[in-house]
């Protein structure tokens, strides 16, 4: 249980703050509501190259990182396909030095050439690394292309090429900037050990004259359904084959979404779990396994993903991935079996909460949600889900017209 | 608008653990805090490998103290834990090995029966001791094609002494000897009262306390109480360990200091935090971002029961190996010659003050700072002493500890890698 309190301020920026009395620490969440999601086709991997030229220094403050440290501070930022998020802890006393960092970058940003070229090449430079240069490292690239045709979420954070990187333009860098770092567009969250006034205050004190510059993003296109099964193989010099089972689910607030995280944790959360102890322990065809959801804001994928031991093909995983799916579609799930993982889910979100930054993390990010009493609720939509509505998801998603298959072949040594 | 001027904060303080001692001499220490739902218990057995007789039977027994019990197998043991969302986990170092449950408050007297069966009553069944010890062998094989773990393993015999329970490695082979006898030995004469102390820390009322009492006050006295003997550290300065083809080699530097007992070493760990500590680091600053040699290098002190040493680790293309060894020479020389400015001992005060303060945030980062506290015979008091030391820290004290404590005919140097640098001049 987070309790906190929220206001927004006249320029638009929403505030969220909980007090924590056992911590010594502040934790100062911003998140801005832009990820890939919202690029331009044409200038995919913009948003997360964004992220990295916030760190680069205002015309206040040419040393970000320097101020966090001198302020006993730690920071840093993920950008992902719905939004983009800065954090810092700090002692508390210090929760000002972060408010002060984060108002100023959120509107004096110094960005010069020089350092937009410097950064495009460490970009390049990661995509090259995590995504080219990596075993697999494409492989969700090439799911995205193969589920979504319209979505922004058929490409990924690092974007579709680093030739969209390399073509960015300062003036488009600085367009960006103005279009989405500003106070309407964010969430500001703190936890910390003060009286939530006196944080909402500072908050006001820091971020309250900072002019909220009209716009509003550009309506993002929404995959129409699917209506066919699509099927992509390609080889790769890789270890293993692994074959992948996308099928389209409903977004982060549809009635489904707390169904479907059950669903993948019976088939996959630890080792009792029903794909790993049939398809791994007791049939032996696939050395991992994995089925999970994207949890993207917006409709989203359920995966089943599986690593083929070397005498398995395609087929006999894919029928193996079917039959789980039958049996979900058709069996009884028993009480004792859904239990283990609504407690498992239990633990985890109460584990989750035991620092400051987590739950700074978590309001900004269920604020962002647009429902942010969800944070609390989460425990209880969860445990909620019966052998009814399972079935009743899994008939509805689980359709091959709406299922894109990816064989990712090993290349054969001979 | 203007900078708020940061405030460091001149002391960290943290709870006391409250204690008591069972009827069988066990310490249980308590950190209570009811703002949590979940609560965790750590048991600590003084049973590392520095203490065993048999090689891998101190972290096998670790290991297998889950694989089976008197009344549950390794499954049942893995499905009533799972079925709770209770988290287990165990590890095993030099010294100690320990043993911790998490939990939900509410799950937390099935969870409690778990912990019983693999505290008291473990089996250590045959075919579980033998699937372990093949997949153990396998692993250490597969860790040991690494240029990292053959510097890091070469680096502990050079200080210590292929002799020395500190210094030692053992062949992956001795796995295939290692029998469930002599792992129920192990057992039998280190998981006992004698070794054993145990501290609570989250949700934890005077019930809880009581089951946990209960289970401690069933561990036998009687065991190896008597401290195992050390020989004296035989130390080599310089060590090669050829890796044909490795285009990397992986480097270690160093030298064997104290443990955190002595007076210095809240001190040292101020020089190894700007020599390698942090993104901008020295080491960092020289080996990275001024020549590219290497993706990452960090110093730190490092703290055994009985011991301490200062480490350099990193790992650089084959064709810069002597070069990277000559720039680290040169940084641990400078922090011998110049007085280090204030600005930049300032930033390494604040950031290990904040860091300290960061591992302290929640209640089970509180729990391992009390171990670790209570394993150097500290209270918790320590930790606020000890942040004091580090802001009282001058230019002039970081030079007279690196002129001590770091001239060059006392560092250890110990590579893996394709080709030795020791021919060259460094």
């Amino acid at each position: 249980m987070i309790p906190y309190r929220k206001t927004t301020l006249d320029n638009g920026l929403t505030v969220v703050v909980n007090r924590d009395r056992a911590s010594k620490l502040a934790a100062v969440n911003l998140l801005y509501k832009v990820g890939a999601r919202n690029e331009d086709p044409a200038r995919t991997g913009f948003a997360h190259l964004f992220e990295h030229l916030m760190f680069r220094g205002t015309r206040d403050v040419p040393d970000f990182d320097l101020r966090v440290q001198l302020a006993s501070g730690d920071n840093n930022a993920f950008t992902n396909n719905d939004y983009t998020d800065f954090y810092i802890t700090l002692p508390r006393d210090n929760v000002e030095t972060a408010l002060w960092l984060e108002s100023d970058r959120m509107q004096g940003l110094d960005i010069t050439p020089g350092k937009l070229e410097t950064e495009k090449k460490v970009v390049i430079e990661e995509f090259r690394q995590r995504y080219l240069n990596q075993p697999y490292g494409d492989q969700t690239m090439l799911l995205r292309g193969l589920a979504y045709r319209v979505h922004p979420y058929r490409w990924a954070t690092i974007g579709l090429t680093t030739d969209h990187i390399a073509s960015a333009t300062l003036d488009e860098v600085r367009t960006f900037y103005r279009a989405h770092y500003r106070p309407s567009n964010a969430v500001l969250s703190i936890s910390a050990d003060l009286e939530e006034e006196r944080m909402l205050d500072l908050a006001a004190k820091w971020f309250g004259g900072l002019e909220e510059r009209p716009g509003a993003a550009a309506p993002i296109p929404q995959e129409p359904p699917q209506e066919e099964p699509r099927r992509l193989e390609v080889v790769r010099d890789v270890p293993a084959s692994t074959l992948t089972l996308a099928y389209h689910m409903g977004g982060r607030t549809s009635a489904d979404f707390y169904t479907a995280d059950l669903v993948s944790d019976l088939l996959s959360n630890g080792d009792s779990s029903r794909l790993y102890r049939r398809l791994v322990q007791e049939r032996r065809l696939l050395s991992t396994v994995n089925a999970y959801i994207s949890g993207d804001v917006d409709p989203g994928l359920f995966v089943f993903t599986g690593q083929l031991l070397p005498g398995t093909s395609f087929d006999a995983a894919e029928a193996a991935f079917l039959e789980e799916i039958e049996a979900l579609k058709t069996g009884h799930v028993p009480e004792h079996e859904t239990e283990k993982v609504k407690n498992k889910f239990e633990a985890n979100t109460l584990f989750g909460e035991l620092n400051v930054m987590n739950k700074a993390m978590n309001l900004g990010f269920y604020e962002m949600l647009g429902d942010l009493e969800l944070v609390n609720r989460e425990v209880a939509r969860y445990r909620a889900v019966g052998e009814e509505a399972i079935r009743d998801f899994c008939r509805r998603t689980f359709r091959p017209e709406n299922c894109s298959t990816l064989l990712y072949q090993a290349k054969t040594t001979e | 608008m203007i900078q708020p001027p940061p405030t460091i904060p001149a002391s960290v303080e943290v709870m006391p653990a409250a204690r008591r001692t069972l009827r069988n001499g066990v310490e249980l220490y308590t950190l209570a805090s009811n703002d949590f739902e979940v609560l965790r218990v750590t048991f600590l057995f003084r049973a590392g490998s520095a203490v065993q007789q048999v090689p891998f039977s101190a972290t096998s027994t670790a290991n297998l103290l889950a694989e089976g019990t008197r009344d549950l197998t390794a499954q049942q043991i893995a499905e009533r834990l799972d079925f709770y969302g209770s988290w287990f986990d165990v590890s095993a170092d030099r010294d100690c090995t320990y043993i911790s449950f998490c939990t939900l408050s509410k799950f937390f007297a099935q969870t409690l029966e778990v912990a019983e069966q693999i505290l008291l009553h473990p089996a250590f069944p045959e075919e579980e001791v033998a699937a372990y010890c093949a997949k153990r062998r396998q692993r250490l094989a597969i860790e040991r094609t690494k240029v990292d773990t053959q510097a890091r393993e070469a680096f502990a015999q050079a200080m210590f002494g292929p002799a020395h329970p500190y210094g030692v490695s053992s062949d992956e082979k001795e796995y295939d000897h290692l029998t469930r006898e002599q792992i129920a030995a192990f057992y039998a004469s280190r998981y006992t009262a004698e070794n054993c102390f145990v501290v609570c820390s989250g949700r934890i009322g005077d019930e809880e306390l009581a089951a946990v009492a209960a289970i401690a006050e069933q561990l036998p006295q009687g065991g190896a109480a008597a401290p195992v003997r050390f020989p004296e550290p035989q130390t080599r300065r310089e060590l090669f360990v050829e890796h044909p083809g490795a285009v990397q080699s992986s480097l270690r530097i160093g030298r064997l200091l104290f443990p955190r007992q002595h007076p210095d070493f809240v001190g040292m760990q101020v020089v190894a935090t700007a020599l390698g500590g942090y993104f901008g680091s020295r080491l960092m600053q020289n080996l990275r971002e001024r020549h590219g040699y290497t993706y990452g290098v960090v110093a730190a002190m490092v703290n055994f029961e009985r011991a301490g040493y200062l480490a350099v680790a990193t790992q650089v293309g084959t064709d810069v190996t002597a070069d990277a060894l000559r720039e680290i020479y040169a940084e641990i020389e400078r922090l011998r010659s110049e007085p280090m400015p204030a600005e930049e001992l300032e930033l390494v005060k604040n950031m290990m003050t904040g860091e300290m303060m960061r591992i302290l945030d929640g209640p089970f980062g509180i729990a391992d700072v009390t171990i670790e506290n209570i394993l150097c015979g500290f209270d918790n008091s320590m930790i606020d002493e000890n942040v004091r030391r580090i802001r009282r820290m001058t230019p002039d004290d970081v030079l007279r500890l690196a002129r001590n404590y770091l001239p060059r005919e006392e560092l250890v140097t110990v590579i893996a890698g394709a080709k030795s640098p020791f021919d060259e001049k460094l």
